[in-house]
């Protein structure tokens, strides 16, 4: 079915209520600055003039890491930027809005409002925290913020209130199989629900590790097992699906997940599009768009 | 605050260097390179220390705690234009992140200057430099905090960028135009700059202006391909981009230039600016310590009424408790005897931290004070095992002693905390006579803590010290320790005064240790033993 997916993104983020919106991926190149540009251009075309940062480096030509070309962030004039002052573009002349005591790979970081379109690299803050603090700066000159959430930093979601986006795609997997695996763990792990104060429960101080959890598991725990939030679930692909399916995973502070991107081609291999936003949409039963396509699965 | 020369690893520990640093520590980057750079007034500058002192003194009085703290407010939040004013002095051309680091100063400066009116002790920050430099950028201020490269820099650029900005929106709209008919064409959005078309959704092949990068079984993946019309819009645009980006850069030249011609005045501002950072960091320390200026002399003299020790009056005051106050003069190296927990290793430490303010210039915790500079305040004894290594704690006090006797400054101000208390009392003692006799004969000043009899007059020294418990304080009903510390600083009187006999002084070991919780059985042994 096609949509106008940047606008359903955008919708089902500010449907939560939540002042910012971050996309999270299962690993580098799956489309989460292809998402967090269709979501940008739509609040742009709704006339929000939203603030828009990275965690870590994003929006760069061409990826710092594995030099394969990245789309590049045409933002307009109206959007706020928080990014390194040494990436700012030289021209057209960003208003400099605050000098920031944060620092990126790329300097100190500053937060500019865009005064002429242009292209601008995105260089925030590498740490979670560092980041959180950047969204709250921005959040101090326009009411809603986008966020490119880099290579899966789910820890930037802990102590946030903001939607999440999930970004997938056959970059980060193999097989379209391992790849529908990756993110319904990812996406399970993101999704775990409040615990039930009524019920007994076990709560975990610090993070839920491998070796924790696999106690649990062979302990035949029976006990609501509860984290701080699910950023806290330090585990991974089959070993997240497996305590899942065994264990009573809860939080006492849930994240608000509300959609799902596919990017069906990757620089080694491409999958079907249409199956694959389909097998993710079965394995996670939440929206699913591919950008690419236009379309969101049935 | 550089004390190094004046006091080494050990004694800092011991007199805690560290908190006072962080104390009197400026908040704006300005302030901390002055402050990095100060080092203790030595003998023969007392008035400049005295002078000092008095400063700060008279800025705390002139403008109180909530002036003071408003201009802390302002150093706290100052931008840092150095590496700017460095950059500009050496022809680079400054950004623009650079121009606000510089206007942000400016208005600091003002605000400083605007807050420290009348107070005679801070001189303006503000010059004609800075006024000048601050009127140039006043056109780019956006917002209340902000700067841009506003048109009203030049008229050329306010004309370029309307240029770019219709050269940008001709090329949207031509862009936007294929694009929507693309669209309408697959029947479907297209959003960035590739997009895929699935082969089961064509109908046909696929509408002019479109290219495929990719092909697959199912899909094709493709991208709008630009055509005359598009690659003209888009060569206009980017003409007037690099116009733009040339009259931008021009301005920036320009105001570059201007800072360029200021910048040493600008940096004598800076320094002003740090400067008055490191005053009135003091002058709140002053306030909130209650410190007064202490009368530097030349002679080698410590004495002082009502010191205190601040990082434990601090601790103290955070459990509900009172620091007692003591009182101590001293010309010469004396004995200072008294019961444990008498206050004996505070009061060492309170004419550390004296005698440190002082040879800084600062305030000193005190209601009154007079003493001279030294070359050197040395800590000996207990304390000295911060030291760690190979060797024993008596080994490494005799190492220290060593190396204060072998480095001879001429005026030494030397603490002894229990020095060769690790060693038989007999041969400790000897030790201990032998070493004050030295420091008597290079005239150094200082106190020596001990528990050891009749060392005052063997070494032919001065004796003071602590009187002590009031009585036998009562056992606190419950085991709690705060109790009985609290019990034991009600009966403990911490007045230290010359004595003349030098009989073995009591401790009050046994009692205190029944105050704090050892059995009485074990306690009534300890008694007849003593008898």
């Amino acid at each position: 079915m096609h949509v106008a997916v940047g606008e359903r993104l955008l919708e089902l983020s500010r449907a939560t209520g939540a002042p910012s919106a971050i996309v999270v991926g299962t690993g580098k190149n799956v489309g989460k600055t292809v998402a967090m540009r269709a979501m940008y251009e739509a609040a742009v075309a709704r006339g929000l003039r939203p603030g828009i940062t990275s965690i870590g480096r994003d929006g760069e030509a061409a990826d710092v890491g594995d030099a394969q070309s990245k789309p590049r962030l045409f933002l307009r004039a109206g959007t706020i930027v928080a990014t390194a002052r040494d990436v700012l573009p030289r021209s057209p002349a960003t208003e400099i809005l605050e000098l920031s005591r944060l620092t990126t790979a790329a300097g100190a970081l500053v937060f500019g409002r865009v005064r002429a379109d242009a292209f601008y690299e995105l260089v925030g803050p590498p740490t979670a925290s560092g980041l959180r603090e950047a969204i709250d700066g921005i959040l101090r000159f326009t009411p809603y913020a986008i966020v490119d959430g880099a290579i899966d930093r789910i820890a930037a979601l802990a102590g946030g209130t903001d939607a999440v986006v999930v970004a997938c795609g056959a970059s980060a997997s193999p097989t379209m199989d391992e790849a529908v695996e990756d993110v319904r763990a990812l996406v399970g792990r993101l999704c775990v629900r409040r615990y039930d104060e009524r019920e007994p429960y076990l709560r975990i101080e610090g993070a839920l590790t491998p070796s924790r959890a696999a106690e649990c598991i062979a302990s035949k725990e029976s006990r609501q097992i509860v984290v701080t939030d699910p950023t806290q679930i330090a585990l991974t692909g089959r070993a997240a699906l497996h305590a899942m399916a065994r264990l009573r995973l809860r939080c006492e502070r849930e994240l608000r997940v509300v959609a799902i991107t596919v990017a069906s081609l990757g620089r080694d291999r491409a999958f079907e599009p249409r199956a694959f936003a389909h097998e993710v949409s079965k394995a996670t039963s939440l929206p699913v768009f591919d950008v690419y396509s236009a379309e969101e699965a049935a | 605050m550089n004390a190094r020369g004046l006091v080494d690893d050990v004694t800092a520990q011991a007199i805690d260097l560290r908190w006072l640093r962080d104390a009197l520590a400026p908040a704006s980057p300005y302030g901390a390179r002055r402050y990095e750079r100060i080092g203790p007034f030595v003998p023969g500058e007392e008035s400049l220390a005295q002078t000092r002192a008095q400063r700060i003194a008279a800025i705390a009085a002139a403008c109180g705690e909530q002036r003071l703290d408003a201009m802390r407010e302002i150093f706290r939040n100052v931008a840092d234009a150095s590496s700017a004013i460095a950059r500009a002095s050496m022809g680079d051309l400054l950004s623009d992140a650079n121009l606000l680091e510089l206007q942000r100063f400016f208005d600091a400066c003002m605000r400083l200057d605007g807050l420290s009116s009348g107070v005679a002790e801070l001189p303006p920050a503000v010059d004609d430099a800075v006024r000048s430099c601050a009127r140039e950028l006043e056109l780019g201020r956006a917002g209340k905090f902000g700067f841009y490269l506003a048109d009203a820099f030049d008229e050329s650029l306010a004309r370029a960028r309307a240029a770019l900005a219709s050269a940008q929106a001709e090329y949207d709209a031509v862009t936007g135009r294929a694009s929507a008919k693309l669209a309408a064409q697959l029947g479907r959005e297209i959003s960035g700059s590739e997009f895929i078309v699935m082969r089961a959704d064509l109908a046909g092949s696929l509408p002019t202006g479109v290219r495929v990068v990719r092909e697959a079984p199912t899909y094709l993946l493709c991208e709008i391909d630009a055509d005359e019309a598009m690659l003209a819009a888009l060569e206009r645009r980017d003409a007037f981009a690099g116009a733009v980006a040339a009259a931008e850069e021009a301005v920036r030249a320009r105001l570059t230039s201007i800072v360029q011609k200021h910048a040493a005045a600008l940096d004598a501002a800076a320094d002003r600016f740090g400067d008055a950072d490191v005053l009135v960091a003091a002058a709140r320390f002053t306030l909130a310590h209650r410190c007064v200026p202490a009368t530097i002399v030349e002679e080698p003299r410590l004495e002082f009424v009502d010191g205190r020790f601040i990082p434990l009056a601090l601790e103290l005051e955070k459990e509900g408790r009172n620091f007692t106050p003591i009182s101590v003069a001293l010309h010469d190296v004396c004995v200072l005897t008294g019961p444990n927990m008498g206050g004996k290793s505070v009061c060492l430490r309170i004419c550390g931290e004296i005698v440190l303010c002082a040879a800084f210039g600062i305030p000193v915790p005190a209601s009154a004070a007079t003493t001279g500079l030294f070359a050197e305040i040395a800590w000996l004894g207990v304390g000295s095992e911060v030291q760690g290594g190979l060797l024993s704690s008596f080994a490494r006090e005799v190492v220290r002693l060593r190396d204060v006797l072998e480095r001879g400054r001429p005026q030494l101000f030397v603490l002894m905390d229990e020095f060769a208390r690790t060693t038989t009392p007999l041969e400790g003692r000897a030790l201990l006579v032998a070493m004050l006799r030295r420091f008597a004969e290079r005239r150094a000043c200082g106190l020596s803590a001990t528990h050891l009899a009749a060392v005052a007059e063997a070494a032919g020294v001065r004796h003071f010290a602590v009187r002590g418990l009031r009585g036998i304080p009562e056992k606190p009903k419950t085991s709690d320790l705060a109790a009985a510390l609290e019990t034991l600083a009600a009966s403990m009187d911490y007045t230290i005064e010359e004595v003349t006999a030098d009989s073995a002084a009591g401790s009050d070991a046994i009692a205190l240790a029944a105050l704090l919780g050892l059995d009485d059985a074990l306690i009534e042994e300890a008694y007849v033993s003593l008898e």
